[in-house]
């Protein structure tokens, strides 16, 4: 035992020093901060302010465009002012009727804007938040506007044809030329082009055909940009909402009316019987609690994957710099090999443990207000079993993929002998990749069932069900096999081991390596 | 263990690989506090049998007994091992490797240690203490991994081919390690093709050619086994001389560097005989002799008396 200790501090003290371990180590943390902090970044700081002009020559819809960029720019600072509630006023029960709460409950509602804009916008709310404000809280930073109307370059006249217009618009839509507004330059996103008769271009439908035909081309959006499809989605839905209005006045229909009609809806929940009565309610988290698995189902596949390459690593230096012969004047064969396994095992538990670490750490900090799935992941990740599973597939499929890379990189003498033979074991572990984002649509199913049968298969699949609650039968058969074929795997590994670590030369057929499991 | 008992005894130990007799009943033993050189061409099965001492791999036949014990498992901590390739984890610090081989063989790690710098400091490689292996030279390499297998002062230490790869000044060291560890009462068996290594250090030597050993015992016992030879050089008849008694043939040296046209003739002389009487023989004959040189052969002549014609291009290496 003292041996095998000694060959495992080893492993881990020299493997810990090297630049994959810790590259492994922090790439999951530091790559799990940016898939939080990003969209929240970009969202803030990411997309600058679109600058466009609007060429109305029906003199129809300027307003509109107007008052929509508007519009979109008033919803981005009560969210902002929401988010600034949260995390600067106290949360004390709010006063019925105070307008930051009513506000926030109904951030996303068009009533909520609309009222959020009449009572007098940001000054109202901060006004009201004031009193519940902590002390030392920042004052509050109205965000950028994502789209700026400008004028038009001087040198295009419009009244002139709309595609001359758009002719002369190019050279600063492509970036060639900078438009001069605010005092300063600026680079045109895109050009809106209303034509005069644009009254007799919109589709009617019921209309005569002849006349639906003609009006293919319509309000025109010029951009170099064919991604970002924010502004044009904002500016066309608020032209259609406009012309539907119109359409409703001309046809003598009760606006109010018809606004209510379009407000009424049903409540649609989801239900999952699976849960305690009374509370079957599918929330944000338990969706997430069903998703959650793959990911995990990933960071095992990286986390074994990762660390049986090293083994790999290890074994083949040994070979290859014949250390194993001075190894094995001091240690059996035996010992070495598990000496390595408990090594490696080791610097694996501490990848995976940090790794769980960092995501308990960074969700817990992220969820305390800043960030809703942050504060949802976290809440499964605390509430499932999860992380247990996590660990117990990572311990067992380690073992069952070691005791096979320590028996290959036992009888080859280079690494790139090895790789060959690495390739085919890359292959046959890429299945529980590849029916990751399928398992979880079925969990229970007959594929997701035959494959958690199936122990090279077992930690993935097993793990992308655990959020599922797989049949106990399942559960406990699958985790008996795969402990005895992990340890039977090891038993052949270590027969293997002995005699292919002294050998050079050709690695062995595999008949041969039989012979060895069976004989001596 | 007193310590009459041999440090090392092989009795009728065999080894095959498949078909291949790679060691065919070889038996010896080592008396403690001896230099045991190991000597024989390449593949005469000298690694093999080193192997089999150690317990690496078991021997087809035969018995073995290491320290008194019949494995060398038992007594792992008491015997150190350099083995013929040599490698070293390129990414460990030269100290870090030394004190790590000592813990395994069962010191405790702070006092390996110590003893790994000490060493380090003793055989000149204190400023690479603290390098990794790969940016040490070859010779400083193969030194520390000398220093590594003897780390731990082990009774028995096993050195396959401890000189390769070494130059003039590190073999010299290594002969120092060496005679430092008999001297201190620990047995060491090392394998050679240099002769000269063999003939310095050591009080003993059992040589080995296809598997069997040929001769085991001192060097003194090893040189006669072979005839003594003298050189003369005369302008006279020789047939005088190969009638002599003592002589048991007569050769002509074809040098190409033949001093003044004087031939020169090469006698093998009986294992009793001695030189002197030649010499004198040669004199009441009225031989006049240019020349008279008497040396003794060497362990490379013994050698490639011994193995023979088959070992001669092994031996040249």
């Amino acid at each position: 035992m003292r041996y095998v200790l000694l060959v495992a501090w080893r492993e881990y003290s020299e493997n810990a020093k090297t630049k994959g371990f810790w590259i492994g180590m922090l790439l999951f943390p530091t790559i799990l901060f940016i898939a939080i902090q990003v969209p929240v970044f970009l969202e803030k700081r990411g997309t600058p302010t679109r600058h466009f002009v609007v060429v109305d020559q029906s003199g129809q819809f300027e307003k509109t465009v107007d008052a929509a960029v508007e519009r979109h720019h008033q919803r981005r600072v009560l969210q902002e002012l929401d988010d600034y509630a949260r995390k600067h006023a106290e949360t004390t029960a709010p006063k019925a009727g105070q307008a930051g709460d009513t506000l926030a409950r109904f951030a996303d509602t068009d009533a909520a804007l609309d009222e959020f804009i009449r009572r007098g916008g940001k000054e109202f709310y901060l006004r009201e938040l004031q009193p519940r404000l902590k002390p030392g809280a920042p004052s509050f930073n109205e965000p950028r506007r994502s789209f700026e109307r400008v004028p038009l370059p001087p040198d295009i006249r419009t009244n002139a044809d709309l595609a001359t217009i758009a002719q002369e618009l190019r050279p600063y839509l492509r970036g060639e030329k900078k438009i001069f507004a605010e005092g300063r330059e600026i680079g045109l996103f895109a050009a809106v082009l209303i034509p005069a008769d644009v009254e007799q271009r919109i589709v009617r439908p019921g209309a005569s055909r002849a006349a639906a035909s003609r009006t293919w081309r319509g309000i025109e959006f010029w951009s170099i940009n064919l991604t970002d499809e924010s502004l044009r989605g904002e500016i066309q839905r608020a032209i259609d909402d406009e012309v539907r209005r119109r359409e409703y006045v001309a046809r003598g229909l009760d606006l109010a009316l018809i606004q209510q009609v379009a407000a009424t809806r049903v409540p649609f929940e989801s239900l999952n019987p699976r849960k305690e009565e009374g509370k079957e309610r599918v929330s944000g988290a338990d969706v997430l609690r069903q998703w959650a698995p793959t990911a995990f189902v990933y960071l095992l596949w990286v986390a074994i994957f990762s660390i049986v390459q090293m083994l790999l690593n290890n074994v083949i230096e040994e070979k290859s710099n014949r250390i194993i012969e001075v190894l094995l004047s001091s240690v059996t064969p035996g010992e070495l090999m598990m000496g390595k396994l408990v090594g490696i095992a080791a610097i694996g538990l501490t990848m995976v443990g940090s790794w769980v670490l960092a995501l308990i750490g960074i969700l817990a900090w992220k969820s305390s207000g800043h960030s809703e799935v942050a504060t949802q992941l976290y809440t499964v990740v605390r509430t499932s079993n999860l992380v247990p599973a996590f660990v117990i597939y990572f311990s067992l499929g380690y073992v069952m993929y070691a005791a096979l890379i320590l028996a290959l990189g036992s009888v080859c003498n280079t690494l790139k002998e090895a790789q060959s033979y690495m390739g085919v074991i890359t292959m046959i572990m890429m299945v529980p990749m590849l029916t990751m984002m399928f398992i979880p649509k079925d969990p229970n199913g007959t594929v997701a069932t035959v494959l958690s049968w199936i122990p090279i298969y077992t930690p993935f699949i097993m793990m992308n069900r655990a959020a599922a609650d797989p049949p106990l039968f399942d559960l406990i058969g699958t985790m008996v096999l795969l402990l005895v074929c992990a340890v039977s795997a090891l038993w052949m590994a270590g027969k293997i081991f002995r005699i292919g670590v002294l050998r050079t030369g050709q690695p062995p057929k595999l008949v041969e390596m039989l012979r060895w499991v069976k004989g001596s | 263990m007193n310590s009459t008992t041999p440090v090392l005894e092989l009795r009728n130990v065999t080894k095959f690989y498949g078909d291949f007799k790679a060691v065919d009943d070889v038996s010896f033993t080592l008396p403690r506090g001896a230099i045991y050189g190991f000597l024989g061409p390449n593949g005469a099965g000298k690694t093999t049998s080193i192997r089999m001492i150690l317990e690496i791999i078991k021997p087809s036949s035969g018995t073995i007994t290491v320290l008194g014990e019949s494995s060398a498992l038992v007594v792992r901590d008491r015997i150190g091992y350099l083995p013929e390739e040599k490698g070293l984890y390129k990414k460990m610090k030269a100290w870090s490797i030394i004190a790590y081989f000592a813990s395994l063989k069962g010191m405790s790690r702070p006092t390996a240690r110590r003893r790994a710098f000490e060493l380090l400091e003793r055989y000149g490689l204190k400023d690479f203490a603290l390098k990794p292996t790969d940016a040490l030279s070859k010779g400083m390499a193969q030194k520390v991994q000398v220093l590594a297998a003897i780390a731990h002062d082990p009774e028995l230490v096993i050195l396959d081919e401890p000189f390769s790869g070494l130059d003039p000044v590190n073999q010299q060291v290594m002969e120092e390690i060496i005679r430092d560890m008999a001297s201190r009462g620990r047995t060491v068996l090392f394998s050679t093709h240099v002769m000269q290594h063999a003939e310095r250090l050591c009080d003993h030597i059992l040589l080995m050619a296809k598997g069997r050993k040929i001769f085991d015992g001192t060097i003194a016992d090893a040189k006669r086994t072979i005839p003594r030879r003298v050189q003369i050089e005369t302008d006279d008849d020789i047939a005088p001389v190969r009638e002599l008694p003592e002589v048991a043939a007569v050769t002509r040296i074809e040098s190409t560097a033949v001093r003044n046209g004087c031939p020169r003739w090469e006698l093998q002389i009986h294992e009793q005989a001695e030189p002197q009487a030649v010499l004198r023989a040669c004199f009441e004959r009225g031989v006049r002799l240019r020349s008279f040189n008497q040396s003794d052969p060497t362990l490379h002549d013994v050698f490639v008396h011994l193995v023979g014609s088959e070992a001669r291009e092994a031996s040249h290496r």
